[in-house]
């Protein structure tokens, strides 16, 4: 039996099929950036909603058999689906049995199933009495119709929407971090309930008709500390209405309190609410970059972004340049970019990431290029450094493209220096000035030039100047190429020309290829 | 006689760029104010290196800068510089001065100094982040523009008295054939101006134009040779 089980365990280890379906699923059930993630909770929020609808109608109204059907059959038994499989997910019981049996294997004793089966009924049970297990488990009772007293439980699944809609969870988190202040107000509460009851209780019990039971004391009490004062039960004695009169003032102070701790504990979490929502939404594109540090070179890149329109994000540790950059109309977020977890906020597993590093400190940039490399080696790394002789740092670390300022104003200056004529067209052409603008253009989406020669073309005739071809994505790069050259489909084709030319030519040009 | 150039300030960028100056064939004089700086220069063995106040007109006057010299300023100090700037240009009107920006309002505060050539470093650093995201063909051709060991590069050229390029218009000279291309020229009989091929006026070619060519260093070597000859070369 144990071998067998034993074998099973192994058996399902190493089966990819197995492992890639129960990842799927725990996946689309709790990464947030899953694409796949927000059809299903729709869908479920759909459900929810019918379902409660027809609920309610039903307390009053007949309902149709299909209504009733639809309820308990599609509705209940999806959800008894989705809760069944959340419990599946949470834990492996033959990775258990797999752990037991390698200790047995190395001590030398019996393998028993006991052990796996006791920490797999603890880690299901661990499940099940989590809240959000609850609110589940409890959302599909209402199928059961027999019992009319389950249909409050139809509450559940309003409850099981906050599962689905992250606004909600947000205002429960953030309630949940002021949890001790709410809960000495609770008790504070109680307390002036408890011993004005008590009070009024012994004042009025033989002289107030209205008050029979200690209940009655205590919901007046409540009804009285609340403000809201229903006024079905009031006091008729003097020692009674001097209660009223202390447990009112001191219901106004708490609510005021109470308000002013729900109030701080969203200020307080405010920005954090609005960077997540930031990054939320750029999640959401499968392409985006983060810009860290919002320096001068960061503010002259964005200034160019007009061209560039994919969507970005600057991250700086230094508030007032945060402060700055918001004022400038970025999106910005105050954060640290060398820190793990700030990075692991972003859709790294599917988004197309380029990271800019642009702060003025080598160091600052080696650590966020090496931070961003160690989460994923997909990313894009883009990091400036302040001299050439950093460079090799910056390779180890991983990054794709180094960019030296200083460097760049050297080759400019001795060029201004040396070659005064030709300082003017090379500035030009290294800010992208229009008239030197230099372009690439992709044959495969230019198909009437495939098998065309280059001097079939007549750049001069749309006044641009051919300079190159590159063979391939990652292929060589031919500059100045033979004439008699053929165009193919891979090729990437360099040219200078003022804009408009340059799309002139690529209009002509235009077409795809079906070969 | 080898040209002089006066390097005003020896901070992060006046370092890097005193290092890549002292290969080329200059008499290059370092300037600086501040002390530490100055004795980092003469630590990094640097010959000629002078500390000057360069608040005192006096003392800039001392230096006697020649109208052929050129003046690089890259104090570290933004307001400084641009205050050098102002004074240089007052004392030499016809020196060429040299300035590196790092901000486009530093630009136009130097540009209206009078500086010459203003170099915005960013700018181009900015520009080439976007030629990385969008065109990368494009910027491993630019990159090696800017690097020194490129073997792609640009180079200007004076069209010399007598040379086979005189008089012919630029669409009748095939560059490509050469193995250059023709990015663009100073045409001394209209203009100034860098006018670049891309504009797309024909121009004719004279002795005494300057032109730019792109192209492998060695066929760039070969064409200068080329033009001053009186023949078109078969």
């Amino acid at each position: 039996m144990s071998k067998i089980i034993i074998k099973l365990a192994f058996w399902l280890n190493g089966s990819p099929a197995y492992q890639k379906t129960k990842g799927f699923i725990k996946d689309l059930f709790y990464d947030p950036d899953n694409p796949y993630k927000k059809y299903i909770d729709s869908t479920m929020i759909f459900l929810i909603l019918t379902s409660v609808t027809i609920l309610v109608y039903e307390v009053r109204n007949p309902v149709p058999a299909w209504m009733d059907f639809y309820d308990i059959y599609i509705v209940s038994m999806l959800f008894l689906f989705e809760y069944l499989l959340r419990l599946w997910v949470h834990s492996d019981f033959h990775k258990y049995v797999m752990e037991e049996h390698e200790q047995s294997k190395f001590l030398h004793k019996p393998f028993s199933l006991r052990v796996p089966v006791k920490k797999i009924v603890k880690s299901k049970l661990e499940f099940i009495v989590s809240p959000s297990a609850i609110i589940d488990l409890l959302a599909i009772l209402p199928a059961y119709r027999p019992l009319r007293i389950l249909r409050i439980f139809v509450l559940f699944r309003v409850f099981k929407l906050l599962r689905y809609t992250k606004s909600i969870n947000q205002f429960v988190e953030v309630l949940a971090n002021k949890r001790f202040e709410l809960l000495t107000l609770l008790f504070l509460l109680l307390f002036i309930v408890v011993t004005a009851g008590i009070a009024i209780y012994v004042f009025e019990e033989t002289k107030n008709p209205h008050i029979t039971t200690l209940f009655d004391a205590f919901y007046w009490a409540l009804v009285t500390i609340s403000t809201v004062g229903y006024g079905d039960i009031s006091p008729v004695t003097t020692e009674g209405k001097a209660v009223s009169m202390v447990i009112i003032v001191s219901g106004i102070a708490m609510i005021s309190f109470v308000t002013s701790v729900i109030v701080s504990a969203f200020s307080e979490k405010l920005d954090e609410l609005k960077e997540n929502r930031i990054i939320e939404d750029l999640n959401k594109n499968d392409k985006f970059i983060i810009i860290c540090g919002y320096g001068q070179l960061a503010k002259m890149f964005l200034r160019q972004e007009e061209e560039l329109k994919d969507a970005y994000v600057i991250i700086d540790k230094d508030s007032e340049r945060v402060r700055q950059a918001i004022k400038d109309g970025y999106q910005a977020i105050h954060d640290d970019a060398s820190r793990h977890d700030v990075i692991s906020k972003f859709d790294l597993k599917y988004a197309n990431i380029t990271v800019l590093c642009l702060t003025n400190s080598d160091i600052e940039n080696i650590y966020i290029s090496l931070n961003v490399k160690s989460l994923s080696r997909d990313i894009h790394v883009i990091a400036r450094a302040t001299d050439e002789s950093m460079h090799q740092k910056f390779k180890l670390a991983g990054v794709d493209h180094i960019l030296t300022p200083s460097n760049v104003a050297n080759v400019m200056l001795r060029t201004a220096i040396h070659q005064p004529i030709l300082y003017n067209g090379m500035q030009a052409i290294l800010t992208g000035k229009n008239i030197a603008n230099i372009d690439e253009v992709m044959v495969f989406q230019h198909a009437k030039l495939i098998g065309k020669k280059i001097n079939e073309i007549d750049f001069t005739q749309y006044k641009i100047l051919f300079m190159g071809i590159q063979r391939g994505i990652d292929g060589e790069f031919i500059f100045n190429p033979n004439r008699e050259l053929e165009f193919e489909h891979d090729d990437i084709l360099l040219m200078m020309g003022v804009r408009i030319s340059i799309e002139h030519f690529k209009k002509n040009y235009k077409g795809t290829d079906h070969g | 006689m080898d040209k002089q150039a006066f390097l005003f300030g020896y901070g992060r960028q006046g370092r890097s760029l005193a290092k890549s100056l002292r290969t080329d064939h200059f008499r290059l004089h370092i300037i600086e104010s501040t002390p530490e700086y100055y004795e980092k220069a003469k630590s990094d063995k640097f010959l000629d290196v002078i500390l000057v106040d360069v608040t005192s007109d006096a003392e800039l006057e001392a230096l006697h800068i020649d109208d052929d010299s050129y003046i690089v300023c890259v104090m570290e100090d933004e307001h400084l510089n641009v205050f050098l700037t102002l004074s240089l240009r007052a004392l030499y009107p016809n020196a060429t001065i040299v300035a590196i920006s790092d901000s486009l309002y530093t630009t136009q505060k130097l540009k209206m100094a009078g500086a010459n050539k203003i170099i915005d470093i960013y700018k181009v650093s900015a520009y080439r982040i976007h030629n990385m995201l969008v065109r990368p063909v494009a910027t491993k051709l630019l990159d090696s523009f800017i690097s020194d060991d490129s073997k792609i590069s640009f180079r200007e050229m004076l069209i010399p008295k007598g040379s086979f390029l005189h008089g012919m218009m630029v669409e009748e000279v095939n560059f490509s054939e050469y193995g250059i291309l023709l990015v663009g020229m100073l045409d001394i009989e209209l203009s100034n101006k860098f006018i670049f091929i891309t504009s797309g006026i024909d121009h004719k070619l004279d002795s005494g134009d300057t032109i730019v060519c792109m192209g492998y260093n060695e066929d760039l070597d070969r064409f200068r040779e080329l033009i001053t000859q009186k023949e078109t070369p078969a």
